[in-house]
């Protein structure tokens, strides 16, 4: 038997790294699966495209409401975009649900790991492979007609945090759900169809009803669709500070919620020996 | 050191929205205990067998230590440390080897697999990468290491289960019936593994919860059976053959037996019970007496007091299974 090892302990860091890798490596032997995944892609924006064309410009569907905008550079940039609510809502839960059917995760549970790690880890990969494929939408979509040529980066990049930061947490709760009821596949499809309608990704929220407009308001993909839109037209962050705001604080109230109501979820599972129930 | 004081553990009946909405708007929900005010005390060094019947509790006890389920009462502490209180501490000082042959990745290999859980364990580098060798090594799995999960027999993915469990090499170790579905030979290496290596070599405190009773028996320093959640017997296996068997039993061979000879032997004090086998050479007599000085001399006397041919007179050892029938079913649980 060997010698006591002196461990050197991995840094969170690293956990997430390992996580992320046993993610990519399960996702990539699937490779049909993976391939299609990208085929549908392409799909999707040819599909937006010839929507777009029975669909006339209209100022509504710019950012500033002054200018008439073609529906496509509307529908694109918001379907494009959309991918990363779709990402939170579902790969956390599925995560955890994956982890149960596995029986993987009781033994996950036992490691000396924060169940925050474990719990924020299990979207990086999905995280990832959105980033990957949301670029191939808008390469494609440029290619359609998309008018990416006044982008402003910074406005970009600090939505793309902040989205990421601000629909997290509804998959933290969704993984919190799937703990306790273990399945959630009606109120996953609940939330991303509803996100997907009073979010303003098919049509501009002041189109709708101003009730629906208020359901639309307190939503984070409303504020990030919003925020993406001004970023492909080239707006500056500042102009866009109010959805950035949002966002921020939306993370800020609901980041430590959910991750407190999953701690629940687990301590539950805990007590009634259901951790490895599905 | 490894305490276990006052443990009671219980399970809801019912789960699903129905249990869910009771225990929501404060009304309980039936639970069925599965522990009852368990006390346990487990040295530095020390192979602990739990031993007991499916459904005892074994493995709940194990989850408990394991931080993957919590008492409705008592305190557990390993290494001092409070369980509940600081559970990362106490998983820090563990390994645990689940029954549960399904708990790995069926897409990656087995190399894949336990990087990944020797990450999460606190293992990085050239630290891990050297575990993983020596660990994969002391199973019999080097061949295996780049094969994927999914293709490996239960008794291959037993193997790895244990390999995981020393990863991170801990003092202390769960073993949940580490050898079951391994072929004969291989559980039999790792039970001279978790023997030679693992206790007496590198001094690990093991807790192994088995259903083999030979296997407790020939690993163990001390054995609890764990009867209906209630630990029914504890103490060394040859202290129990003594205590919990309550019974001499001896084999008499002679060529031919009469009443008075039957009866002179039921007489003897001590005497418990009796049984005849006639065989093609002649009459064996299957003695049951109770353990107590000077029974043995009296049943000798017996037997030859008229010159009967005493052609052969040898005690039978108490088997294993005697003493965990007798604990196991004179227990008059409550469950």
């Amino acid at each position: 038997m060997a010698a006591i090892v002196n461990r050197a302990p991995a840094s969170g860091l690293a956990k997430v790294g390992a996580i992320f890798r046993r993610d990519a490596v399960v996702a990539l032997s699937y490779p049909g699966n993976f391939a299609l995944s990208w085929l549908g892609i392409v799909i999707e924006v040819v599909i937006a495209w010839y929507i777009s064309r029975l669909v006339p410009a209209s100022p509504k569907f710019s950012p500033t409401g002054l200018v008439a905008v073609g529906y496509f550079q509307f529908l694109a940039v918001n379907s494009a975009f959309v991918h990363f609510q779709s990402a939170a809502l579902n790969s956390f839960a599925e995560s955890i649900r994956d982890a149960q059917l596995t029986g993987t995760l009781e033994i996950v549970l036992a490691t000396p790991t924060r169940l925050t790690t474990l719990v924020l880890s299990s979207a990086v990969w999905s995280f990832t492979l959105t980033a990957m494929q949301t670029g191939l939408y808008l390469i494609v979509a440029v290619m359609f007609g998309l008018d990416l040529s006044h982008v402003n980066f910074l406005t970009t990049i600090v939505f793309l945090v902040l989205t990421v930061a601000a629909v997290s947490p509804l998959g933290v709760l969704a993984a919190a759900l799937s703990m306790v009821i273990k399945k959630t596949g009606p109120i996953e499809w609940l939330s991303t169809s509803t996100a997907a309608v009073f979010g303003g990704v098919y049509l501009p929220l002041r189109s709708l009803p101003y009730a629906l407009q208020v359901i639309g308001w307190c939503l984070p993909i409303t504020h990030a669709l919003n925020g993406f839109r001004a970023a492909a037209a080239g707006v500056p962050l500042s102009a866009a500070a109010p959805d950035a705001i949002w966002l921020l604080a939306a993370s800020l109230i609901l980041m430590p919620f959910s991750l407190w109501v999953f701690a629940k979820a687990v301590g539950k599972a805990r007590v009634d020996g259901t951790l490895s129930m599905y | 050191m490894l305490t276990v004081e006052h443990v009671d553990k219980s399970f809801p009946v019912a789960h699903g929205p129905g249990a869910m909405l009771r225990s929501m708007i404060g009304r309980s929900v039936p639970r069925r205990q599965i522990l009852f005010d368990v006390n346990l005390r487990v040295g530095r060094g020390e192979l602990f067998g739990l031993l007991g019947p499916n459904g005892a509790g074994k493995s709940t006890l194990l989850k408990l230590l394991a931080t993957l389920t919590v008492p409705d009462r008592g305190r557990m502490t390993i290494d001092g440390i409070d369980v509940e209180r600081d559970p990362l501490g106490a998983k820090r000082r563990i390994g645990l080897c689940t029954s549960d042959e399904r708990s790995f990745y069926f897409r990656l290999s087995a190399r894949q697999n336990m990087e990944f859980f020797g990450a999460l364990m606190g293992l990085s580098g050239k630290h891990l990468k050297r575990r993983i060798d020596e660990c994969i090594e002391l199973v019999d799995m080097r061949e295996f290491l780049d094969s994927r999960f999914g293709g490996f027999s239960s008794g291959m993915r037993m193997r790895l289960t244990l390999a995981r469990a020393l990863m991170a090499d801990p003092g202390i170790l769960f073993l949940d019936e580490p050898t079951r579905a391994v072929d004969p030979v291989h559980a039999e290496e790792l039970r001279a593994m978790i023997r030679s290596n693992l206790v007496d070599g590198a001094g690990k405190t093991v807790i192994l919860a088995t259903n083999l009773l030979d296997e407790a028996w020939q690993l163990c320093d001390r054995v609890a059976v764990v009867n209906r959640g209630r630990i029914v017997a504890l103490g060394p296996p040859r202290e129990l053959d003594v205590e919990l068997g309550a019974v001499a039993r001896y084999r008499v061979t002679m060529d031919e037996v009469d009443e008075d000879l039957l009866a002179r032997t039921r007489t003897v004090p001590g005497f418990r019970d009796l049984r005849i086998v006639r065989t093609e050479t002649g009459v064996d007599l299957h003695v049951e007496m109770e353990p107590r000085a000077g029974a043995l001399g009296a049943l000798m006397r017996a037997v030859s007091w008229d010159g009967s041919t005493l052609r052969d007179f040898r005690p039978v050892e108490t088997e294993p299974v005697d003493i965990f029938k007798r604990v196991t079913l004179d227990d008059g649980g409550d469950r």
